[in-house]
C-alpha cells in the first residue's frame, strides 16, 4: 500500500469538494487525512489529501485533473516520503 | 447615434431566457417530461420556437437525446422534473458519460427556500450527479444561468465530450434578469495541450513489422473519419474496430478486419495478439476489449492517439503517447510502410475466418436477418440497437459507412436504450431511415416510447430478434453456470404484433427463413413506422465469445457444421 500527500489548487466552485472526494474514491484511493480551505469567498481554494491506494498515484492525478474547477494537482514528494518513511 | 448599436437589455425570466440561450446554442429539439417543479420551463416552451418531443419517461427523453447527439453530432438537450424525473434521467446520463455523448440535461429543482427540507418531489439530483456526469451545475441566482447554461455547452463539447447537467429551482426559473444576450460570456477551452511529439511515434511506426490500427469510438467524435481513413489508406495498416468505432474504418477496406474483443471476429482477435505494434486511436483498452489484460497483444508496442490524458496508460501503457485533436495528429504520422508479409498474413486470415451463413434448418439465423438488412438498408441508415444478443450480432453482421450510422450503448450497456435512441435519431435525421434492432428483452424495458412515435409520426423501423428469452444471459448461464437457467425466460412476453397495432403501428411476426427477404422489403419499403417480430432459437449463441478473464485468441467458436 503507497501513501501520497497531495496538494490541489482548485476554483473555489460550488461543490468542489465533494467532486474531489467523489473521484477520489471511486478511483480506489482511501483518504486518510484532509485539510480544505474551500468557500472561502475568495476565488481559489486549497486541498491537501493524504491517501493511500495500491494504484499508482498518476491514476487519480490524471482523473482529479479531469474535474472542470481543477487548476492544478501536485504531489508533495517530501511529504509522501515521510509518510512511506 | 450611438445609443442604436448599445445591446439592448430585455427583461427575460429565468424559464424564458433558458430557450434564449438554447436558440443561442442552434438546439431545434428537446426531448422531455412536464412536473411540479420545472412548470415555469414548460410554460415558457409554450411561446419558444424550440420543438419539443414528449417522451413517455425521462428516460426514454434521456435515451432520445442521446440518440439525437450521435446522430446528428449535436448537443442533445433534455428535460425532467425534480424528485423521481431527475432520478429517471441518471440511467441516460451514466450511459452518456460512459460513451463521451455530449448531452445538457435541465432539472427543475424545488423552490429554493424548501431545498434540504425534505420537499415533495425533492431529491438531491446535484449530488446524484457526481458520479454520472462530466460537470454539473445547481443554479442559485438567476444573475448566473446565462453564464452556467454557456459553460454546460462549452463543457459538454470540449475535450473528451459528455453530459452536463443543469439543476434549476422554480424560484430560479420564475425570477426576472435584465440582460443582453451580447453579455452571454463564453468558456475558454480548458483543453489546451501541448503540440504532441511525433518522433517517437514515427520510430515506432517505421520499425514495426506487424502493426496493428485499433479503431475507437473516439474518431468519429473527433469527426476525424476521413483523416482516419486517410491514415490507414497511407500506411496499408491492417485494422479492427471497437463496438463503438464500427463505421470508422470504411467497412469495405481490404485490410480492415473487424471488431476485436469479446465477441471480435477471429481475424481481427488473432491479428491483434500476434502483432509487434498498436496503434489505438480513441480507444480505450475497455476490458471487453482486451480479454485477460496482462495477455491482450503481448507482444505489442503502443502508439496511443487520444484526446483525454486520463487514458494514457490507464490500463495499457503506452510507448508513445500522441494527446489531442486526431484530426492535426493523424496527418503527423501518415507514412508508408513496407509491411506486404503481414498484410497478406492478416487477408488470408480474413478469408479463413470469414462469417458463414449456412446455418441449418427452417429456423431463422439472426445473423443472416441483419445482415440481410444491412446488404438491403438504404445509404445512410442509421442503426440503433439495445444490448444483448442481438447488439453483438448487429455489430458483427451489418455494416456502417460512418460512426454516427450506428448508436449502440457500449460503456454503460444499457438496455433499453435502442428504441428511444432512435427516435432521437429519427428527429436529427428525418430523411434517413433509421432502423432500432432489439430484443425482446430490451424492447420492454422502454416500449412505453412507441407512443413518442406515434404521437410524432416517426417512421422508425424496428427489428424485435425475439428468442424469449434474456438471451446473453441465458448464454453466459449455459456455458459458465451449468445451464442454471435462472429468470431468464421471457416465455410470457405479450404479442408484440398486437402491441404495435395498439400503438397504430404496422407490424409483423416472422419464424422461417422463407419469409425473411419479403418482410425485411415490405418493412424497408413502408412509409411509416414498422415493427419486425423475428423469431428464433430460444438456444442460438454469439460466436465467437473470448471467455471472462481470458486472452483473446482463446476464444470460443461455434459448433454449428
Amino acid at each position: 500500500m503507497n501513501n501520497y500527500q497531495l496538494t490541489i489548487k482548485v476554483d473555489d466552485k460550488q461543490v468542489v469538494l465533494e467532486r474531489i472526494l467523489q473521484v477520489t474514491r471511486y478511483r480506489g484511493f482511501l483518504i486518510h487525512g484532509i485539510h480544505a480551505e474551500v468557500n472561502t469567498g475568495t476565488q481559489l481554494g486549497t486541498v491537501v489529501l493524504q491517501v493511500h491506494s495500491e494504484r499508482p498515484i498518476s491514476l487519480l492525478i490524471d482523473q482529479i485533473n479531469k474535474l472542470i474547477d481543477i487548476k492544478e494537482v501536485k504531489v508533495d514528494n517530501d511529504v509522501t516520503a515521510q509518510i512511506v518513511g | 447615434m450611438e445609443n442604436a448599436t448599445l445591446p439592448q437589455t430585455v427583461t427575460y425570466t429565468g424559464a424564458s431566457l433558458l430557450f434564449e440561450v438554447l436558440q443561442q446554442h442552434g438546439v431545434e429539439h428537446v426531448f422531455g417530461y412536464p412536473g411540479g417543479a420545472i412548470m415555469p420551463i414548460y410554460d415558457a416552451l409554450y411561446d419558444s420556437d424550440v420543438n419539443h418531443f414528449l417522451c413517455r419517461h425521462e428516460q426514454g427523453a434521456a435515451f432520445s437525446a442521446i440518440g439525437y447527439a450521435r446522430a446528428a453530432g449535436k448537443v442533445g438537450v433534455c428535460f425532467a422534473t425534480s424528485g423521481p424525473g431527475a432520478t429517471n434521467l441518471i440511467t441516460g446520463l451514466a450511459d452518456a458519460l460512459a460513451d463521451s455523448i455530449p448531452i445538457v440535461a435541465i432539472t427543475g429543482q424545488v423552490p429554493t427556500g424548501a431545498m434540504g427540507s425534505d420537499a415533495f418531489q425533492e431529491i438531491d439530483v446535484f449530488g446524484l450527479s457526481l458520479a454520472c456526469t462530466k460537470h454539473s451545475f445547481q443554479v442559485s441566482d438567476v444573475n448566473d444561468l446565462p453564464n452556467v447554461l454557456h459553460q454546460a455547452f462549452a463543457i459538454a463539447l470540449e475535450g473528451r465530450q459528455g453530459p452536463v447537467l443543469v439543476d434549476i429551482p422554480k424560484d430560479i426559473q420564475l425570477a426576472q434578469i435584465e440582460t443582453t444576450l451580447e453579455d452571454f460570456s463564453r468558456l475558454t477551452n480548458k483543453v489546451k495541450l501541448p503540440p504532441a511529439n511525433v518522433g517517437s511515434a514515427i520510430a515506432l511506426l517505421s520499425s514495426a513489422k506487424k502493426p496493428i490500427l485499433y479503431v475507437g469510438g473516439g474518431v468519429g467524435m473527433a469527426n476525424a473519419v476521413d483523416e482516419l481513413r486517410a491514415f490507414a489508406d497511407t500506411t496499408g495498416m491492417p485494422s479492427v474496430s471497437t463496438l463503438k468505432g464500427l463505421g470508422a474504418i470504411n467497412p469495405d477496406d481490404e485490410h480492415y478486419l473487424g471488431m476485436l474483443g469479446m465477441h471480435g471476429t477471429k481475424a481481427a482477435n488473432l491479428a491483434v495478439q500476434e502483432c509487434d505494434l498498436l496503434v489505438a486511436v480513441g480507444a480505450r483498452f475497455d476490458d471487453r476489449v482486451t480479454g485477460k489484460l496482462n495477455e491482450f497483444a503481448p507482444n505489442a508496442k503502443v502508439i496511443h492517439f487520444d484526446i483525454d490524458t486520463a487514458e494514457i496508460n490507464k490500463r495499457r501503457a503506452a510507448h508513445a503517447s500522441i494527446l489531442g485533436d486526431l484530426k492535426v495528429n493523424l496527418p503527423a504520422l501518415e507514412i508508408p510502410l513496407s509491411i506486404e508479409d503481414w498484410q497478406s498474413q492478416c487477408l488470408a486470415m480474413k478469408h479463413d475466418f470469414a462469417w458463414r451463413y449456412d446455418h441449418p434448418g427452417e429456423n431463422i439465423f439472426a445473423p443472416a436477418v441483419l445482415k440481410e438488412i444491412s446488404d438491403r438498408m438504404p445509404d445512410k441508415t442509421c442503426v440503433t440497437t439495445d444490448v444483448g444478443q442481438h447488439q453483438m450480432w448487429a455489430a458483427q453482421h451489418m455494416q456502417f459507412q460512418d460512426p454516427s450510422d450506428f448508436l449502440t450503448s457500449g460503456g454503460m450497456g444499457t438496455m433499453g436504450f435502442g428504441l428511444p435512441a432512435a427516435i432521437g435519431a429519427q428527429v436529427s435525421r428525418p430523411y434517413d431511415c433509421i432502423v432500432a434492432v432489439t430484443g425482446d428483452g430490451s424492447f420492454m424495458m422502454n416500449v412505453q416510447e412507441l407512443s413518442t412515435i406515434k404521437r410524432f409520426q416517426l417512421p422508425v423501423k424496428i427489428v424485435v430478434i425475439d428468442n424469449a428469452k434474456l438471451g446473453m444471459v441465458r448464454q453466459w448461464q449455459d456455458l459458465f453456470f451449468n445451464g442454471r437457467l435462472s429468470e431468464t425466460d421471457l416465455s410470457d412476453n405479450p404479442d408484440f404484433v398486437m402491441l404495435a397495432s395498439a400503438f397504430d403501428i404496422k407490424a409483423k411476426q416472422i419464424s422461417k427463413k422463407s419469409e425473411v427477404t419479403d418482410a425485411i422489403e415490405e418493412m424497408l419499403d413502408h412509409d411509416g413506422p414498422y415493427l419486425l417480430q423475428v423469431k428464433i432459437d430460444a438456444k442460438e449463441n454469439v460466436w465467437p465469445l473470448v471467455p471472462p478473464e481470458t486472452a483473446n485468441d482463446k476464444m470460443m467458436e461455434s459448433t454449428h457444421e
